[in-house]
């Protein structure tokens, strides 16, 4: 019974979207340079300077490739040399967070944004993003009021 | 495993004619017991022999290597800092340095080109560079050649700093038989064994010599085969008996019936000894090409060469080093032998025979210049490896020790104390010290001196040494007080009149300041200041001596003190490095990072094994902590720690406490900078008196260490829910910043001073004298209040 219920909400909301996907699609076509222009000016806007040095800038590429290919403990590595040169960049702290969450080390990950957000001066984009560290960790460790709170404060940062 | 090779046939055929023989049935038996017990012995060796080799085959030390130095555009590093760190890893000055591991000085900075390196995180070819610098920092740094270009980041190999040596403190360096050269294997055939690749193990005839003069009384002498040697090798014992050399044929009978003369050769060169370093034994080719020649095996010239192998019939006679006529003379024997056997023409022997022996005067490092920090190292591993996987494995370690802050803490130690039995009239050489530094952000031990004498690898006083902690404790007591925002601040007033505490299990209690005096009502931050016992005291009974304990465990203490009211005063034993872990926490803003000695471990192969981490967990709240630095901060500016500035520019803002015990026993100094956190114990090894105090002992090595380590400004980020206030030192109350003698104060946001002050130091704002220093006296408000 309830199953049914569900699965009529789920037809009606599906075809709302579908509707407002085609009511998308029948505005005025912007021109496709501009949007893709925008949208890198969108996605560099959205890419944070994290560091002005090159030499933490290699190091946290490598970071990030490793990352990519599932080589936590090498980008780990990478991001603890880049800390030993700039050991209060509270992205670089923010970054070797986000590793431990996808090593499924919660506590660390949490403590780590933590360190992060020490650093983080008046820098409310790092400061959000360490908040989303601490909640999704928290989601993980099955601590879903404190996940909301952290996601509240991330939320706070974001605007 | 395989059963032994006992000669099971002959054996047999031995009984058989015995059966036929007539004799008595006894006979018969005991002749057949003496035949069993001696086949029973024969497997004894047969094992012994193959657990032997099959053991020591691949017996590897792990090699430990120091911090790789990372070089970029913008760090801080001078030339001769570079080269330094260059000739440490081996490196040679040339016109051209184009080959691996060479160097030149240039005009504006150096050129070299880096070694083949296998890191944890994967291998690293050579590079051929260029850097340059400007204002004591690397401003240029490209690759050289064809396509130059700029490189971001340079990570040199890193100094090798010790190994952990098989049983005997043997060290080697292992090659495979295809590394040798041809002409090394020539010469010692051609030498020590001409018909090695075709006896059973033994040498008939060297035997029948050998026997002959022992039969005949004279001295018992060689004869030995490689495959003797190797076996005298293995079970190192200078007696020269019959037995013994019975021993040694039976056992070379059987390595040869077991294992194939290559395999016999690759052991022997990995295995023959070849030298001594102090307590270092020098074991095979591979390792004695690197300590007399400084380079690999296949690197060596025929000269060279010839050297080696003569040293086989002594290493001792013919060590180049000491001996260098006696080493000339058998080179060149060894060189004849070889040109004799046609494995040389008659050109190279004449070239090679002009040469000089081309030993390095000075062996490289091999047991460990540091052995204290190995020991730290060593202790680490053990609780993670088998000690025998330690030794043989041939295991690379990379730990964080930065080789210059390591010498800059040795130096100041040595120095300091020296001078200090100088000017004091103190009997030299009776005062010890210790010292532990690690970086602050992430807890990696820097460097680790164990006692002054930094080479001698005895006790290691920064690990081992447990002595009373004193005034050091203090600031986990002041750190509890201001977590509770609500009734401490830096301001609030403490009580330092006198105290008898009456504690169930203990005699009376009655704490004394150092200078005898009681001060009456003192600020927060002006009691930890002036090092304050009783008013210390009073707080920490307040606040709960076993909260405060817990405290200190949370902060990475992990014996518990006793929980009486001294050990709120520090009456209780720590070691050095047990501090620095407590005084990291603090300088970490409350997140306690475990100390580290090690970050990776890589296989002989160059797998990597295993790698520690950097974890970190909070345990205090930013804001206390960054309250209690800045009261640290207050020490070293106008407390205890005042003449600090004799050694370190004001501008360094390093945060610290002392720490003298009672009869002035030992003399503490821990604290902090941006970057380092460094603790040093200065006292004596019986524990007498030294009648240092905390800052005219071991302060003086703090700030000497830290001077020469240009240790960055302490500058901790203010957090969110601290603000920073004008304090007028006087009236405690708020002033204006135009005045000059005003102390800027963080405050948790909301406990700062409402009332704000007209004056300024007791005169209208606007007369303030601009040089005006405020006196330490005058700093207590209350004081002024109560006079």
């Amino acid at each position: 019974m309830v199953a049914k219920l569900i699965n009529r909400y789920c037809l009606l909301f599906t075809s709302a979207l579908l509707l407002l996907l085609a009511g998308c699609a029948g505005a005025p076509k912007q021109p496709l340079d501009a949007v893709s222009s925008a949208g890198i000016i969108a996605d560099q806007a959205a890419k944070p300077i994290v560091s002005g040095n090159p030499a933490v800038i290699a190091l946290l590429d490598r970071a990030r490739i490793d990352t990519g290919m599932g080589k936590q403990e090498a980008a780990s590595s990478s991001l603890e040399r880049a800390l030993r040169i700039e050991p209060r960049n509270a992205w670089l702290w923010n970054e070797l967070a986000q590793v431990r969450q996808a090593q499924g080390q919660y506590a660390q990950a949490i403590s780590l944004a933590q360190k992060a957000n020490s650093f983080a001066a008046s820098d409310r984009r790092v400061q959000a993003a360490n908040w989303r560290v601490i909640g999704n960790a928290r989601v993980a460790q099955g601590n879903t009021s404190g996940a909301d709170q952290a996601f509240k404060r991330a939320a706070e940062f974001e605007q | 495993m395989k059963l032994p090779s006992v000669p099971w046939n002959n054996f047999l055929l031995i009984l058989k004619t015995f059966k036929l023989n007539p004799r008595g049935k006894a006979f018969r038996l005991s002749v057949l017991f003496l035949l069993l017990g001696l086949s029973g012995y024969i497997f004894y060796l047969d094992i012994t022999i193959r657990v032997a080799f099959d053991g020591r085959k691949f017996a590897l030390p792990a090699r430990v290597y120091a911090r790789a130095l990372e070089v970029y555009p913008g760090v801080k590093l001078t030339p001769a800092q570079l080269v330094a760190e260059l000739q440490a890893l081996g490196y040679h000055e040339r016109p051209e340095p184009n080959d691996a591991a060479t160097y030149k000085y240039t005009l504006k900075g150096v050129e070299f080109t880096t070694r083949d390196f296998v890191f944890w995180d994967g291998a690293q070819a050579a590079q051929h560079l260029r850097i340059e610098f400007d204002d004591g920092k690397v401003s240029v740094l490209r690759e050289r050649g064809s396509s130059e270009h700029d490189v971001s980041l340079l990570r040199l190999e890193p100094p090798v700093i010790g190994g952990i040596y098989p049983g005997h403190n043997e060290d080697r360096a292992l090659v495979r038989l295809e590394q040798v050269p041809k002409l090394l294997i020539a010469a010692l055939i051609g030498i020590e064994d001409r018909k090695f690749y075709t006896h059973s193990g033994v040498d008939p005839r060297g035997i029948a010599r050998a026997l002959f003069k022992t039969f005949t009384l004279q001295r018992i002498e060689g004869g030995s085969t490689l495959t003797q040697q190797l076996v005298k090798n293995f079970f190192l014992t200078p007696e020269r008996t019959l037995t013994r050399k019975a021993n040694e044929v039976l056992m070379s009978l059987l390595l040869e019936l077991h294992y194939s003369k290559d395999e016999i050769l690759e052991t022997y060169l990995n295995e023959i000894y070849l030298g001594q370093d102090s307590n270092r034994a020098i074991h095979g080719v591979g390792l004695a090409s690197h300590f007399y020649f400084n380079k690999p095996l296949d690197k060596l010239e025929l000269h060279e060469i010839a050297t080696l192998v003569g040293m086989v019939k002594g290493p001792g006679v013919y060590d180049p080093r000491r001996k260098p006529e006696q080493a000339l003379l058998r080179r060149n024997i060894v060189l004849q032998e070889m040109v004799r056997l046609a494995s040389i023409t008659q050109t190279q022997f004449i070239e090679a025979r002009q040469l000089p022996l081309g030993v390095i005067q000075r062996a490289p490092a091999g047991t460990s210049p540091y052995p204290a920090f190995m020991q730290l190292v060593h202790r680490q591993l053990q609780r993670d490896y088998r000690e025998q996987d330690l030794r043989s494995e041939g295991l690379r370690i990379f730990t964080t020790l930065d080789p210059r802050i390591q010498k800059n803490a040795e130096q100041a130690l040595s120095q300091r104390l020296r001078q200090i039995e100088l000017t004091r009239n103190i009997p030299s050489n009776t005062l010890e010290g210790a010292v532990v530094v690690s970086s602050t952000q992430n807890g990696e031990v820097l460097a680790l001196v164990g006692g002054r004498e930094a080479r001698y690898a005895g006790f290691n006083r920064a690990i081992d040494a447990q002595r009373q902690i004193g005034s050091l404790v203090k600031p986990i007591v002041y750190l509890t007080a201001l977590e509770d925002h609500q009734r401490y601040t830096l301001l609030t007033p403490l009580d330092d009149s006198p105290l008898l505490l009456r504690q169930r299990g203990t005699s009376d209690w009655e704490p004394q300041n150092y200078d005898r005096k009681f001060h009456g009502q003192v600020p927060l931050h002006t009691a930890l200041a002036y090092s304050y016992n009783v008013a210390t005291a009073r707080l920490g009974i307040e606040l709960g001596i076993e909260r405060i304990l817990d405290k200190l465990h949370r902060f990475g203490i992990e014996r518990r003190p006793p929980p009486f009211a001294s050990s709120l005063l520090g009456a209780f034993e720590l070691s050095p490095y047990e501090i620095a872990q407590l005084y990291q926490t603090f300088a970490d803003g409350g997140f306690r990072t475990p100390l580290r000695s090690i970050r990776e471990i890589v296989t002989a192969e160059g797998k990597p094994l295993q790698r520690y981490p950097l974890n970190v967990e909070q345990v205090a709240e930013p804001a206390p902590v960054y309250l209690l630095t800045a009261a640290l901060q207050g020490v070293v500016s106008v407390g205890t720690g005042l003449s600090l500035s004799n050694w370190l520019p004001a501008g360094i803002h390093a945060a610290g406490k002392t720490g003298t015990t009672d009869d002035l026993r030992d003399s503490w100094f821990a604290g902090y900078t941006g970057d380092q956190v460094a603790v040093v114990w200065v006292g004596r090894d019986d524990n007498k008196s030294t009648g240092l105090t905390g800052s005219s002992g071991a302060m003086t090595v703090w700030g000497e260490m830290m001077k020469n380590n240009h240790s960055e400004p302490l500058q901790p980020a203010v957090p969110e829910d601290i603000e920073l206030v004008n304090i007028d030192p006087l009236s405690g109350q708020r002033v204006s910043e135009e005045c000059k003698t005003a102390m800027l104060l963080p405050f948790y946001k909301g406990t700062a001073p409402t009332k704000t002050s007209t004056s300024c130091a007791g005169q209208p704002a606007v007369a303030q004298k601009a040089d005006a220093k405020p006196q330490p006296e005058n700093k207590s408000w209350f004081q002024w209040l109560l006079n």
